[in-house]
């Protein structure tokens, strides 16, 4: 059995799925990301809200992508998981 | 009153190291500030500005110990007894608040990180924190050891916090940043008798001074994003 993901591990593999595929419908992050419906919907609330995910309403679909900041947020994952890794303050 | 941190002997040594704690905490601040705009993660939030308070801290303890670098170098000369008597006084004056302000956000650093890793939100366990940090601060103005003793106690809690984190899970970051505090916490013990001995003071500086210094080495790992195992 694999470990359980920390809020930034979850952040972070949103993040690269909406980077490696662009414009991207729910269902398929949720299959992409490994989460279920319940549990996506409050991490894509968040993501949205810190504008590191834009979502793009057209024709009654709804996808979402990565914004610069979301980019800016993998480039930097790596200090970022360390720092929280060594002080213990994994979320 | 106690304002003095500094023995005589050691000036300049003092304003040295303090002058890197001042550079490593606001570095890990900075950091910890990055990444709470980022998530939005108040945890963080706090945690930046617990390490801000340790930075601004050291940089009042520079302060009161350049001014007891200032009242040698006025008494030295021997000018007319008047003037000299003036400056010091302006000088005791503002060494006494300098040192007082480093204490108050020391104190407050230390119990803002605490506060952080044992996840206590609770406003009352809050209030009740301040309390007791202000009542520190203000016997410490009588009785210096008293300050050192309480910051022994919160640092020991982290030292510990920081020990179980490393046993978790064995990584060079988790160790380091835990022999960081050791090093920390063994200063604030010594700190306690430094009264006794101006000796103690250099030794409590040198082993601050390698706390810090670790802390520096771990941050500056996190450029690289190294996170290996121990074994």
């Amino acid at each position: 059995m694999g470990k359980k993901r920390t809020k930034l591990d979850v952040t972070k593999d949103i993040l690269e799925v909406l980077k490696n595929y662009r414009e991207v419908k729910i269902t398929h992050l949720i299959y992409k990301s490994n989460l279920s419906n319940n549990s996506i919907k409050p991490y894509l609330k968040e993501l949205t809200e810190n504008a590191l995910v834009e979502e793009v309403n057209e024709k009654d679909k709804k996808y979402f992508k990565i914004t610069q900041k979301g980019n800016a947020f993998l480039n930097e994952y790596s200090k970022i998981r360390v720092f929280a890794d060594s002080y213990g303050l994994d979320v | 009153m106690v304002g003095i941190l500094s023995p005589e002997r050691f000036y300049g040594i003092d304003v040295f190291v303090d002058s890197l704690i001042i550079l490593v905490a606001a570095l890990i601040s900075y950091q910890s500030r990055k990444i709470y705009l980022f998530i939005n993660e108040k945890n963080y939030e706090f945690f930046s500005w617990a390490f801000l308070s340790i930075a601004i801290s050291f940089f009042f303890k520079v302060i009161a110990d350049l001014t007891i670098l200032k009242a040698i170098r006025i008494t030295q000369p021997n000018f007319i007894a008047e003037i000299v008597h003036e400056q010091l006084e302006t000088l005791q004056l503002i060494n006494f608040f300098a040192a007082l302000l480093y204490k108050i956000f020391l104190m407050l650093g230390f119990m803002t990180f605490f506060l952080i890793v044992n996840k206590n939100k609770k406003s009352d366990n809050v209030l009740l924190f301040i309390y007791l940090s202000i009542l520190t601060v203000i016997l410490s103005i009588y009785f210096h050891f008293i300050f050192y003793f309480t910051l022994a106690v919160i640092v020991l809690l982290l030292t510990i916090y920081f020990y179980d984190n490393y046993k978790k899970k064995k990584t060079k970051n988790r160790l380091l940043v835990f022999l960081a505090f050791l090093l920390v916490l063994i200063s604030n013990l010594l700190g306690i008798f430094y009264e006794f001995s101006p000796e103690i003071y250099l030794i409590e500086e040198l082993f601050l001074f390698f706390g810090f210094l670790t802390l520096l080495a771990n941050h500056l790992r996190l450029k690289n994003g190294k996170e290996k195992n121990k074994t």
